[in-house]
């Protein structure tokens, strides 16, 4: 494993009595990608509150590159950028001039920089106007441009997802992956979408109700071959159902033109052209669900708030 | 240092990136320039005209000894009374001490517009309070609070930047005022003479002063005011993070201020209210409110309020939790 850039120490928050993060611990470490899933209230913002210093931890500490947050913010917050919930600039002035103000918050970073990240984000065109007429996804671009200025080891970025059209997300996704692979940066992202997670993370970390509750990479997870939910759209459906009452040991549920049933990912292309052979026309054929969600669905229960 | 000037840079290139700032610098242009002219156009406004002739002495000697048969006792019925020449110059001790000294009352020039738009200071505090009120509250607004203290810079440095803007922003207004006043005064009503002499009674003695340096006193004795409220509006707004909160408390207050000492006068605690306190310009011309008040005492209980401002401020600027709300 490469080197542990951020730990969380025992990380917990109270707020008027009722405890929100429950003793958090594990790490981060540089050029991977991890993701902070969870569902909505789980405390994945307030967490990434503590880790930047906007929120005092009631117990434990974050140690950025050997830094306590609590005790050296400043030998600490330097080797991170961030975007905290949305990606909020001053509305009234132009892309550049928003950069232009928090490149003067940290010393050394040149001009060239600035165009640097800009072009980084695609945001040549339009960094003159007023960042009041940018859309959500440029806005989103010049958030993830001013968290660039200055070449931090740790990004962390809060749903960057958030609001996106797919051609953004993808884009966003295609980023820090990059930044990760090429430049070595850990990057933490939250978000409660766990599709969106195993596609560009490569740890995942669950919380649900302030804790911890399971920590994997992605990889491990893909390559278990547990059985999957399997839907097929046939025609004529009950001969379809006949057939593979006798192929698959899982119950078979029919429902109107679709019959859905269990199997290993290595039985489908068998049970496939099973279906073919007999004379079956096939329109469709779904793998409802994978394993990374079920598990994560199970994890969480029921997606209660308390 | 080199670290902290940047900051102050961000604040200035923010404030003045928003319209309401330059609209603000436009109204007070507005209010200078509109008064020279109804002042020019309409000049029963003007109220000090004396006697500036070349027997200006045997003039206000005349206007003395009326004064003195006005002070002996109501007139004879039926005898018939004339007007007293220069309603300004009904001093009697005051008028004796310019023939005396050889002042010479000076006409309606640059210098008394000076003396009437210091009363647009209260605009400026208007504006301060304003500006001051959104300095913490609006990055809160806005959301981008959180992108500014994620940054190797500690939460107090941030704040003390944000205040000196709101210094720098009072001083532009101000300095704006006067050397607008004078360009607009000068250019209106002329200026009789550079170097004139001003004389006021400052608890009840006759003081001579240069215009010039009677005139910026006036205005930064006036400023006093400003400075209070301005750091009590910021005080506000980094407690409660509500900008229209802190405008609101702040120009009540303000407008508030006298009559509340007025109806609190008879209480033994009166003298320490701010509000009986932040005009010192009573120390300089005229009197105190109260007969125990010296200068000092004022600048000593302004002292403490300010104190106390500028700590709860920072206390709960750099202590507390920057959530969502
Ligand atoms: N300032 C606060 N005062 C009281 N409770 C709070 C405060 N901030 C957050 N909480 C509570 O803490 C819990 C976690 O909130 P948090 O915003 O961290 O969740 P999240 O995982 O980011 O959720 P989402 O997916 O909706 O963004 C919630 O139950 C919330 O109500
Ligand atoms: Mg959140």
């Amino acid at each position: 494993m490469s080197q542990s850039v951020m730990q969380l120490k025992n990380v917990s928050k109270t707020i008027k009595n009722k405890q929100i993060i429950k003793g958090l611990d594990f790490e981060i470490y540089s050029g991977e990608v991890f993701g902070f899933l969870g569902p909505n209230g789980a405390g994945k913002t307030t967490t990434i509150r503590m880790m930047v210093g906007l929120m005092d931890m009631t117990n434990g500490d974050v140690l950025i590159q050997g830094n306590s947050v609590n005790k050296d913010f400043k030998k600490a917050i330097r080797h991170v950028g961030g975007i905290v919930e949305n990606p909020e600039m001053y509305p009234f002035m132009s892309g550049r001039k928003n950069l232009l103000h928090y490149s003067r918050m940290i010393p050394g970073i040149t001009e060239e920089r600035i165009q640097e990240v800009i072009r980084l984000v695609g945001l040549e065109n339009r960094i003159k106007d007023k960042v009041g007429k940018y859309s959500l996804g440029m806005r989103q671009r010049l958030g993830i441009a001013q968290a660039l200025l200055h070449k931090p080891t740790i990004l962390i970025l809060d749903e960057p997802t958030n609001g996106l059209d797919p051609a953004g997300i993808r884009e966003v996704r295609a980023y820090i992956r990059r930044l990760a692979a090429e430049e070595g940066v850990a990057v933490i992202v939250s978000s409660h979408i766990l599709s969106e997670m195993e596609m560009m993370c490569d740890r995942i970390g669950i919380i649900k109700n302030g804790e911890l509750i399971s920590i994997q990479s992605v990889e491990d997870a893909l390559q278990q071959t547990d059985t999957k939910e399997v839907s097929v759209e046939a025609s004529p459906i009950d001969r379809a159902q006949e057939f593979l009452k006798q192929k698959v040991d899982s119950p078979v549920q029919l429902d109107s033109n679709t019959v859905t049933f269990n199997s290993t990912r290595e039985q489908i292309p068998g049970i496939i052209s099973g279906l073919v052979n007999e004379g079956i026309d096939i329109y469709s054929v779904n793998v409802n669900r994978s394993t990374l969600e079920d598990k994560f669905l199970d994890l969480i229960g029921e997606n209660s708030i308390e | 240092m080199n670290n902290f000037i940047q900051l102050v840079r961000n604040e200035q290139m923010k404030l003045y990136s928003q319209i309401a700032t330059w609209i603000m610098l436009i109204i007070l242009g507005v209010l200078v320039i509109g008064f020279g002219v109804l002042m020019k156009v309409d000049n029963t406004m003007i109220s000090g005209e004396g006697p500036t002739g070349e027997n200006w002495k045997q003039e206000l000697q005349e206007q003395n000894t009326q004064l003195k048969e006005e002070q002996q006792g109501p007139p004879d019925p039926g005898e018939e009374r004339e007007q007293i020449q220069y309603p300004s110059y009904t001093d009697i001790e005051m008028n004796e001490y310019r023939i005396q000294n050889d002042i010479k009352p000076s006409g309606y020039d640059v210098w008394d517009f000076l003396q009437t738009n210091r009363s647009l200071i209260s605009i400026i505090s208007l504006f301060t309070i304003i500006v001051a009120a959104g300095m913490i509250a609006n990055e809160f607004k806005w959301g981008t609070i959180k992108l500014l203290l994620i940054r190797p810079i500690s939460r107090t440095k941030i704040l003390l930047s944000k205040y000196v803007s709101v210094l720098l922003f009072a001083g532009t207004m101000l300095l704006c005022l006067y050397a607008l006043s004078f360009i607009v005064g000068a250019a209106l009503f002329g200026i009789d003479s550079i170097s004139q002499t001003y004389l006021f009674r400052q608890a009840g003695e006759i003081q001579e002063a240069s215009i010039f340096q009677h005139t910026v006193s006036m205005y930064l004795l006036s400023s006093v005011n400003l400075l209070l409220m301005a750091t009590f509006a910021f005080m506000i707004s980094a407690v409660f993070r509500n900008s229209s909160l802190a405008i609101g408390v702040a120009i009540f207050l303000m407008m508030a201020g006298n009559s509340i000492v007025l109806f609190l006068m008879e209480r033994e605690w009166a003298k320490y209210i701010l509000f009986a306190n932040t005009d010192l310009t009573m120390y300089l011309e005229g009197n105190p409110m109260f007969n125990e008040q010296t200068a000092g005492f004022s600048i000593a209980v302004l002292f403490v309020y300010y104190i106390i401002f500028v700590i709860l401020a920072w206390v709960f600027f750099t202590k507390r939790d920057v959530a969502s709300n």
